[in-house]
């Protein structure tokens, strides 16, 4: 415990050092020793640290208003409050409006407040937001007002367009995994030879060997992935659907459905969550946002792997992005000094190893991913290998057109109503129809 | 995190009840300005009348007319959409366009009819909801109409450019959203609106003749009958989306048990179309139900009793006596049924889970256009599109029926 | 107006007895009455109350294999948060605070309108009723935009009045119709009578037309309450972003997030919604019934 305890102030004193060096801040004045207590499974670590509190240049009152699509459900909305509560604390001039929209509706409301000119002041979403945002010019770049080299690589590159990244990220991940019932599974599959098999053998009854959501193509490209495809070309706008490799992920969608028979007939997320909770399901493909809920249902049953290797492929990708700090356009003066302190203070190391331990999420912090949380969690830690080898989810504007086109056919093949040839070609028209359009 | 305390009551009542009073001292003022100026308005428009009269009639119609529409136009192309879009060049002649309209108005033959003493009434008590419509309604309207004109999406977005008509084209020449074009759609609401509105119509008619008679528990049967329209649209159809699920849905384990397959609603074009209809049936039929035997329930005996002297069987007193005395209501019930499912964006949309483009009806392949690519121009284009063909519907109704007919009755 | 009737007299067939309305139904009719309605009741009852099973279900599961209404482990948990834990209570109080006072304007303006209608015939009458009509046919989310970008400009966004405004003049329309339709069953002697002798137009109004038009002075009320009641779009535009001002339209769509829906709370709130509602409803059924009757048929 000692040893954690030094590492942290170390690392630390090591940030907080590097932050005072690299970003001229207008005022450092008083150092304030704050101590927090991160709770965890295992065991209570104690975490004193020493915090630099800077002082905006002025001292007028601020109100920053900031919206966020972190909702109740997962404790996300209740840690953006309390980050901005605590921010308060120490610098009583800056006070937050915290306002929760779910992601469809953040995306809509601000760009209809960016017709009105009435945007907030501070975004906290996701990242493929960037694109439309970019696209309306309603946001600005980050790398000029922060230390970007202190995050992980491939959380910046979900949140880049154009050579300029456009968010300040604060956790990592977002993405699939596979996640299974230890009382059914005892290992998990490693390729997807074993997870037939292994399936095959677990379908029985009314139990299903592997449940996952059959409606949405996210659901669809870690499996592209792992048989070698891409859903754009290298140029990053040109989509590539009509290709062997999504023809492939199709015929081995449908397989598995209805010549293995180890998924469920129709399935959405519901349908698969409630089988795994119930216990009805060996395994799920799910995101890193359901291991509170699951660890609540199973505890200690949960385990979690990897997405099984594609015979003859790869390990599949699945989409990596996270949630990210975005700036609107026009922010300036006392504001954007505040604001900007408030994206430092949330992305450091103590609130890091906090969001770790309350959300179960990957940080983005690079100097958080040492934390012994994840190490000592095997939750976390599995959540963390699969996010090696997953794939930043592309944020252009375009990618929505993706979405809407593999969605329909992604489904008629699931529903045998389409071949895997032609639903591929489907898609591929439909992106570019869709496409022509955005202009 | 706010909690209803005491507070919290006494300031929104406070609030709203400030709003209130405000609309209605606002609402008398507007009214009192009218009707005092009513006076010196028809006296003016009497000057003007008499002076202009050797212009003759449609001369003055003609002139009044163009400065009108130019008018119009002129405040149709000021409402500026872009952020960053510079008024356009004409926009500080706006005192101009407001003498134009006041001449355009004295100058017509019908002006004198409208300053009329006798109507100082009518306009004065129209006006305020006029003047809350004009806002409300009329400036959405004409912004929209503004961006259908324009290609106003999130890459032209601070700065739209004009193109004309080409929104208007494409509506009906590309897709939609992915691959459906107008008319697809279009034929399909209309199929939709018919098989509803007769279910409904039927359902509930059936319905209100079970229940038009002395029954036991008839109270009990008419509340619990009622609960589909109680109940908030949205989240009926959360629950009717739940019962259409392949696995746990009460429908499928209902036919299961009778011995048929399952059925994909969620997936296939065809049942999902059907789950939509038969949520909406759902929702429809309780409405119809109570206007139709309220309306049964004051057609009084004796013509029944005349029909049954005169030999007339069960089925042509229904044709024949009720249908016909049940006429005035039905018409309106039918009339505000069909376009209410014709509009309705509930149902398509909350039952169309996965989102197949086959079930989409023109409101809700509206909505997606609009706010799943914010393409807000092409999006303005189809819904006036859509608009123009229900204000047709409209007009033709209104001929048919004689909607209009009242005060001279 | 006498029925045309044909000269025989033809034995009714079954379907056909069955639609008449008669006096003496056979015992084995009434049974058979009673057997659809049943089914019928079931029927329209079934939903609403597998929505009350998901919200006395622990877990959030929406779904479940049994289709048993109250499960083995039910509990009154998600009722007890969300009008404990949540801000359920804050956002009914808002609701019906807007909601009432809409009606309230909405009644007032529009019984007023409507007289106008009724009474006089004065150039662009008609053209102004088809206007109001076409209100009905504009589909809302196409205006959620500019009314927005309007709202914003006349500083109306996050407060009661900017919704309570929105709300009154979007009901207008329809009100007015149904108001005029009523006004024109009333005879126009009795204002004649009140003119002669020396009574204002604006006081017969007041005096006789308004007392005589309760009903349908209820119907408007209660279309402008329940309109509002429901209506999402317009609330999303004009307080979303304030959050003490919610209704519980938008409180209970917070439950939901992108993949994840705290379906235990949203039942249980969509249950607790229901109620005044229904209740409203279930009170004011008498006077919708003769209300929208009396403006047409005069048996």
């Amino acid at each position: 415990m000692k040893r954690s305890i030094l590492t942290i102030v170390a690392l630390t004193t090591l940030i907080t050092l590097v932050l005072a060096a690299c970003c001229p801040e207008p005022v450092v004045t008083t150092e304030k020793v704050v101590e927090t207590q991160v709770v965890t499974e295992k065991e209570e670590v104690v975490v004193t640290k020493e915090v630099q509190v800077e002082v905006p240049a002025t001292m007028e009152d601020v109100e920053i208003v900031l919206w966020t699509k972190e909702g109740e459900a997962d404790g996300g909305l209740q840690f953006v409050q309390a980050l901005a509560d605590a921010y308060t604390a120490e610098h009583p001039n800056i006070t937050f409006e915290v306002v929760n929209k779910d992601v469809e509706t953040l995306r809509e409301d601000f760009l209809t407040a960016g017709l009105a000119g009435s945007m907030p002041d501070l975004l906290w979403t996701v990242n493929d937001h960037a694109g439309p945002f970019t696209d309306a010019e309603l946001i600005m770049a980050v790398d000029d007002m922060f230390d970007l080299s202190l995050y992980v690589d491939s959380a910046l590159a979900a949140a880049e367009l154009g050579g300029k990244t456009w968010g300040v990220p604060i956790s990592n991940g977002n993405h699939l995994m596979l996640l299974y019932n230890k009382d059914l599974v005892e290992t998990p599959p490693t390729n997807t030879e074993e997870l037939i098999t292994m399936g095959k053998e677990l379908t029985t009854g009314d139990q299903y060997g592997l449940v996952f959501n059959q409606t949405e193509p996210f659901w669809l490209v870690p499996w592209l992935g792992g048989f070698g495809g891409a859903v754009f070309a290298d140029d990053g706008t040109t989509p590539t659907l009509n290709t062997p490799e999504m023809i492939a992920t199709l015929q081995f969608l449908y397989d598995i459905k209805y010549t293995d028979t180890i998924v469920p007939p129709e399935s959405d997320y519901d349908g698969a969550d409630t089988l795994f909770k119930e216990g009805k399901a060996a395994m799920i493909i799910n995101g890193d946002w359901s291991l509170g809920g699951y660890k609540d249902a199973l505890g200690d049953k949960l385990g979690v792997a990897r997405i099984p290797m594609v015979v003859g492929g790869e390990w599949p990708h699945p989409y990596t992005s996270g949630t990210y700090f975005m700036l609107p356009e026009g922010l300036e003066g006392a504001k954007l000094e505040a604001v900007k302190g408030f994206v430092k203070y949330a992305t450091n190391a103590n609130n890091q190893a906090l969001m770790i331990a309350k959300l179960n999420r990957l940080p983005a912090l690079k100097a958080a991913l040492d934390d012994p949380l994840i190490a000592n969690d095997p939750i976390l830690k599995g959540s963390a290998d699969q996010m090696v080898v997953g794939t930043p989810m592309p944020t252009v504007s375009e990618m929505r057109c993706n979405w809407d086109a593999m969605k329909p056919e992604m489904q008629a093949v699931l529903a045998n109503t389409k071949s895997p040839e032609d639903a591929a070609a489907a898609m591929q028209t439909a992106a570019e129809t869709c496409i022509a359009n955005l202009e | 995190m706010e909690f209803l305390t005491l507070d919290v009551i006494l300031n929104s009542l406070g609030e709203v009840g400030s709003t209130v009073l405000y609309i209605l001292v606002g609402t008398l003022l507007l009214e009192i300005i009218v009707y005092f100026l009513w006076r010196p308005l028809e006296i003016f428009s009497g000057l003007v009348d008499r002076v202009l009269k050797p212009m003759g009639d449609p001369v003055r119609h003609g002139l009044s007319t163009l400065l009108l529409v130019g008018v119009l136009v002129f405040t149709v192309a000021s409402v500026s959409v872009g952020v960053e879009q510079s008024p356009p060049p004409w926009a500080p002649y706006w005192p101009l366009a407001i003498v134009a309209f006041l001449v355009g108005a004295f100058i017509s033959p019908t002006a004198p009819k409208i300053f009329h003493w006798q109507l100082r009434l009518p306009y004065m008590l129209f006006a305020p909801a006029l003047v809350g419509l004009l806002v409300l309604v009329i400036y959405p309207l004409l912004w929209e109409l503004n961006v259908s004109f324009t290609n106003l999406n999130p890459k032209h977005f601070k700065a739209p450019d004009f193109v004309g008509l080409k929104n208007y084209i494409d509506v009906f020449t590309t897709p939609v959203l992915k691959q459906v074009t107008f008319f697809p759609v279009f034929l399909r609401t209309i199929l939709w609106t018919v098989i509803n509105v007769a279910f409904h119509v039927t359902g509930g008619m059936a319905l209100a003749l079970l229940l038009n008679r002395k029954l036991k528990l008839k109270g009990l049967y008419r509340t619990l009958l009622v609960f589909p329209w109680a109940i908030p649209q949205p989240v009926a159809c959360l629950a009717w989306r739940g019962e259409f699920h392949f696995e746990y849905g009460f429908v499928n384990i209902l036919l299961q048990r009778i011995g048929l397959p399952a059925i994909q609603w969620m997936t296939t074009p065809f049942w999902n179309f059907a789950a939509m209809c038969i949520t909406n049936i759902w929702l429809g039929i309780p409405f119809m139900m109570v206007i139709l035997l309220g309306g049964l329930q004051s057609i009084a005996g004796e013509y029944y009793e005349a029909a049954e002297i005169d030999g007339a069987s069960g089925w042509q007193q229904f044709w024949n006596v009720t249908i016909p005395l049940l006429q005035p209501i039905l018409t309106p019930a039918i009339i505000l049924g069909t376009v209410w499912t014709f509009t309705n964006f509930n149902v398509p949309f909350f039952i169309n889970q996965n989102e197949l483009e086959t079930s989409d009806t023109l409101v809700t392949a509206l909505f997606r256009s609009a706010f799943q690519y914010f393409n807000l121009g092409d999006a303005a284009a189809f819904a006036f599109v859509n608009f123009g063909i229900l204000l047709i519907f409209a007009i033709l109704y209104i001929r048919v029926t004689g909607g209009l007919k009242g005060a001279t009755e | 107006m006498t029925a045309t009737t044909s000269s025989q007299r033809r034995k009714p067939n079954a379907l056909q007895r069955f639609f008449k309305s008669g006096r003496e139904d056979s015992p084995f009719k009434r049974i058979v009455i009673h057997a659809v309605l049943i089914i019928c009741c079931i029927i329209a009852v079934y939903p609403v109350l597998r929505v009350f099973s998901v919200s006395i279900r622990p877990g959030d599961r929406l779904l479940s294999t049994s289709l048993a209404i109250i499960p083995k482990d039910a509990t009154f948990e998600a009722y007890k948060t969300v009008l404990i834990d949540k801000e359920f209570p804050v956002w009914l109080w808002n609701s019906i605070a807007i909601t009432g006072s809409t009606a309230i304007v909405g009644v007032i303006l529009a019984a007023s309108s409507a007289y106008a209608f009724s009474r006089w015939k004065f150039p662009g009458r008609g053209p102004s009723l088809v206007f109001l009509l076409s209100t009905q046919m504009l589909p809302a989310p196409m205006m959620m935009v500019p009314i927005y970008i309007l709202a914003t400009k006349l500083g109306l966004t996050q407060t009661y009045r900017g919704l309570v405004i929105a709300y009154s003049v979007t009901s207008v329309p329809f009100s007015i119709w149904i108001l005029k339709g009523y006004y024109d069953t009333i005879p126009h002697d009795l204002e004649e009578a009140a003119l002669i002798d020396g009574v204002s137009r604006l006081s017969a109004f007041w005096r006789i037309i308004l007392p005589l038009s309760t009903p349908a002075l209820a119907i408007v009320f209660l279309f402008s309450f329940m309109t509002a009641w429901n209506d999402y779009l317009l609330a999303r535009v004009m307080i979303a972003s304030e959050r003490s001002l919610w209704t519980w339209v938008l409180g209970v769509r917070d439950f939901q997030s992108q993949f994840q829906t705290q379906w235990g709370l949203f039942s249980a709130a969509s249950i607790l919604v229901s109620i005044p509602v229904m209740a409203l409803f279930l009170y004011s059924s008498k006077w919708l019934i003769s209300g929208l009757t009396l403006g047409s048929v005069k048996g």
